[in-house]
């Protein structure tokens, strides 16, 4: 007999994980929770320095392995997962972005809190001509409740519009301040092409943390029904043979590589996006449909356009004149009618009045000064969040030839973007330049090439949800269609991706998971 | 060993370093201790001296002092390259060695002296063909992608040195940007 069995073992203590550790323990299941690193202590681990005391003065250590980690830096490298402890591999000409965090809290203590809802334009993707996917088995109304209080808890702040593609939210707070003479032309202009503008979406959380490790965990713990192991690296899930349930997990301890298994009556997979995929790959399990590891999707980051305000330039930049963000949320394919060579949307964040960065001017020396001095604060940045195409071909698969420090297999990804996807770019890349052109700005440089996929930080996929059980590896419950004492509740649930930062919505199923099975236990259903 | 012997010898041992730790008991004067570099000059060791020459002039014309503010030579620049490109992968390396060679090279061809010796202007002849416009892959030329490289890193341990941090402050400007100060977070205890 096992020494304990807890009612629920949560592998995983991000955002999704707290989340359900946090809704579990309330419902007054017990609940164990397994975590792959230590627990920080974000007043001794983090120490205030100016960038030349570093030993790298800021630069980083080359030899860091976080050769895909383009948020690395000196002051964070210590945070990220080591490429060498834990690799992953892709084809030589199809590199992916995987960035992951194994501290207590996960990537919840580093996200930078952009807070937007999905829209039915993506959880009914195929209802509409240009939409990019297939259907959710839920739509927004079934998530809006959760949505609702996870927003109140994250104390999401936004600007109410009532646009259909951008759904409101339970906002805090209103987004407040006068507009700068730029984002009152930019809007004006905006607007008359046929794009909304709106602000920013974001969590203010506590004190500016919005992760699980201050939001959900200490309510968790406070209940008295949280277990935490940290340094716990769970290799595989266990399944009865007879009864063909989960039993609990196999885990080895960070340090010392001792294995141990803890037992549960329900398993849930909260390890981030690929891992909860590599764990159930590596298990060999919940696979009837064969499709775990496929679907793999993110977000397009990138396509620069970089223009300058002509009367903001030599000194004339001021708060009046130029200056504040603009958020233009989705504005193609809405419409029954619109015939466009890509489907699918994106939204156009941008700043004003900041300074150029020096590599856009091909100068050196005093000239480069000069036009640094003439252009400090009269730029205008714009970029993109666009969708990628859910496709069957880009996805994960266990690398056996290769295994992490605690001898686990480790993951091959295969992720590309394709027509689709450069179409979308372009036409961004070409509507910022018409825009600011109309808005009579100086271009300055104009891209329309993306970061490669992963980037965004936004993978999602590989284990999607779908009421048929061939077709999809969860229930619209986040459960296990083959294992229904098994969930998975991180973004692998996400049957599209759509062009808006994905957490709300990872934290929205969570906690909507989590009452659901909280209430199947009660009824003896599991 | 017997084990009453040996319990003996354990319990000795203990009080030997009770009383060690007795004696250190009054907390012993704050030691103070300064960086290296307040003490010493970095060594060369990674590029050759004629390319750490090249390296040395390149960077005083691609980020010259300017305004009170210090630029790549008081910030000491190349030597911190030749640190980090030193200790950088192998491909990092041998485009910052081929780049300073060819920079070499072109003066000698042009102007029969080495780069160290010629003018900005006839410099400018050489960097003015390898600087292009801004595109979002590097350029794929290796010495125009070294000049991007160069010109990039030369400015960032210019802004991100000693001396920089002390002129922001003598001005008693916030700094802000890169540089400035910010939170680092440690190395998390290997045994947590
Ligand atoms: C710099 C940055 C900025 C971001 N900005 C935004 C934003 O503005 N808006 C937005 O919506 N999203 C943003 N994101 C993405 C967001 O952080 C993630 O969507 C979200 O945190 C994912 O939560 P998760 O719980 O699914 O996964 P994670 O946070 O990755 O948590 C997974 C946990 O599982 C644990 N784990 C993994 N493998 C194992 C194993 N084998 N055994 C035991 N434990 C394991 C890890 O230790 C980790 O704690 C950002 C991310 C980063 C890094």
């Amino acid at each position: 007999m096992p020494k304990q069995i807890y009612d629920v073992l949560i592998v995983g203590s991000g955002h999704s994980g707290g989340m359900a550790a946090g809704v579990l323990t309330q419902k007054g299941l017990r609940v164990l929770m397994l975590n792959a690193g230590p627990v920080p202590d974000l007043e001794k681990d983090r120490v205030f320095k100016p960038t030349h005391e570093l030993p790298y003065r800021g630069f980083g250590n080359p030899n860091a392995h976080l050769d895909h980690v383009f948020q690395a830096n000196e002051f964070n490298a210590n945070t990220w997962v080591n490429e060498k402890e834990v690799p992953y591999s892709h084809a030589p000409d199809a590199p992916y972005n995987w960035v992951r965090v194994r501290l207590l809290g996960g990537r919840s203590l580093f996200w930078a809190r952009q807070s937007f809802r999905l829209s039915d334009f993506e959880f009914k993707a195929a209802n509409y001509p240009g939409g990019a996917g297939d259907n959710w088995p839920i739509s927004l109304a079934d998530l809006d409740p959760y949505y609702s209080r996870v927003e109140q808890q994250f104390r999401v702040v936004g600007r109410k519009e009532g646009w259909p593609q951008f759904p409101d939210g339970n906002f805090t707070a209103g987004v407040e301040g006068t507009d700068s003479e730029c984002q009152k032309r930019m809007t004006a202009v905006a607007n008359k092409m046929g794009i909304p503008v709106s602000r920013m979406r974001a969590a203010l959380g506590d004190n500016g943390l919005a992760s699980s490790l201050n939001l959900s965990i200490p309510g968790a713990l406070a209940t008295g029904k949280l277990d935490i192991v940290p340094n716990a690296v769970v290799r595989e899930v266990t399944v009865d043979k007879n009864t063909g349930r989960a039993t609990g997990v196999h885990f080895l301890d960070r340090h010392t590589r001792r294995e141990m298994h803890a037992s549960a009556r329900v398993v849930i997979l909260a390890a981030g996006t690929l891992e909860s995929t590599r764990l159930l790959l590596n298990s060999g399990i919940a696979n009837s449909s064969g499709l775990i590891g496929h679907y793999l999707i993110d977000q397009l980051y990138g396509c620069t356009v970089v223009a300058a305000m002509p009367e903001a330039r030599d000194g004339k930049a001021n708060p009046a004149l130029i200056g504040g963000g603009l958020f233009m949320p989705r504005f193609r394919n809405l419409g029954k009618d619109e015939k466009r060579n890509f489907r699918g949307g994106y939204c156009l964040p941008m700043g004003t009045g900041s300074t150029p960065d020096a590599k856009y001017f091909p100068e050196y020396g005093p000239a480069l000064q000069k036009k640094l001095d003439s252009y400090a604060g009269a730029c205008i940045t714009g970029g993109i969040y666009g969708e990628v195409l859910p496709r069957y071909e880009n996805h994960v698969r266990i690398n056996k030839s290769q295994q992490d420090a605690w001898g686990i297999p480790t993951l091959h990804i295969e992720a590309r973007y394709g027509e689709n996807e450069r179409n979308l770019c372009k036409d961004a890349a070409d509507t910022m330049e018409e825009l600011y052109k109309a808005c009579g700005f100086e271009i300055l440089v104009k891209s329309d090439k993306v970061n490669p996929p992963g980037y965004s930080i936004h993978e999602l996929g590989t284990c999607r949800m779908g009421d048929d059980p061939k077709k999809s590896v969860l229930n619209k419950w986040n459960q296990s269609h083959d294992i229904k004492n098994l969930l998975v509740v991180d973004g692998s649930a996400f049957v599209t991706g759509g062009w808006q930062n994905p957490t709300m919505t990872i934290l929205a199923l969570s906690m909507r998971a989590s009452e659901h099975l909280a209430e199947e236990m009660g009824k003896g259903n599991l | 060993m017997q084990r009453r012997r040996f319990v003996q010898a354990v319990t000795t041992a203990a009080a030997a370093a009770g009383t060690i730790s007795a004696q250190q008991a009054p907390a012993p004067a704050k030691i103070t201790t300064i960086a290296p570099e307040a003490a010493a000059d970095p060594t060369v060791r990674f590029f050759t001296a004629a390319q750490f020459a090249t390296l040395k002039s390149l960077s005083a014309l691609l980020q010259p002092a300017a305004n009170g503010r210090p630029g790549a030579i008081e910030a000491g620049a190349a030597e911190f390259l030749d640190f980090l490109i030193g200790a950088s992968p192998k491909p990092r390396q041998t485009l910052y060695r081929s780049g300073l060679d060819h920079l070499d090279t072109e003066s000698r061809r042009l102007f029969k002296k080495p780069f160290t010796e010629i003018t900005a202007d006839q410099a400018d002849k050489i960097l003015r063909p390898l600087l292009v416009p801004w595109t979002f892959d590097p350029p794929s030329n290796p010495h125009q992608r070294f000049l991007a490289d160069v010109r990039a890193d030369v400015r960032t341990a210019t802004q991100n040195s000693k001396e920089m941090s002390q002129v922001a402050a003598t001005a008693n400007r916030r700094r802000r940007g890169p540089g400035g100060p910010a939170p680092y977070w440690l190395p998390i205890d290997p045994t947590r």
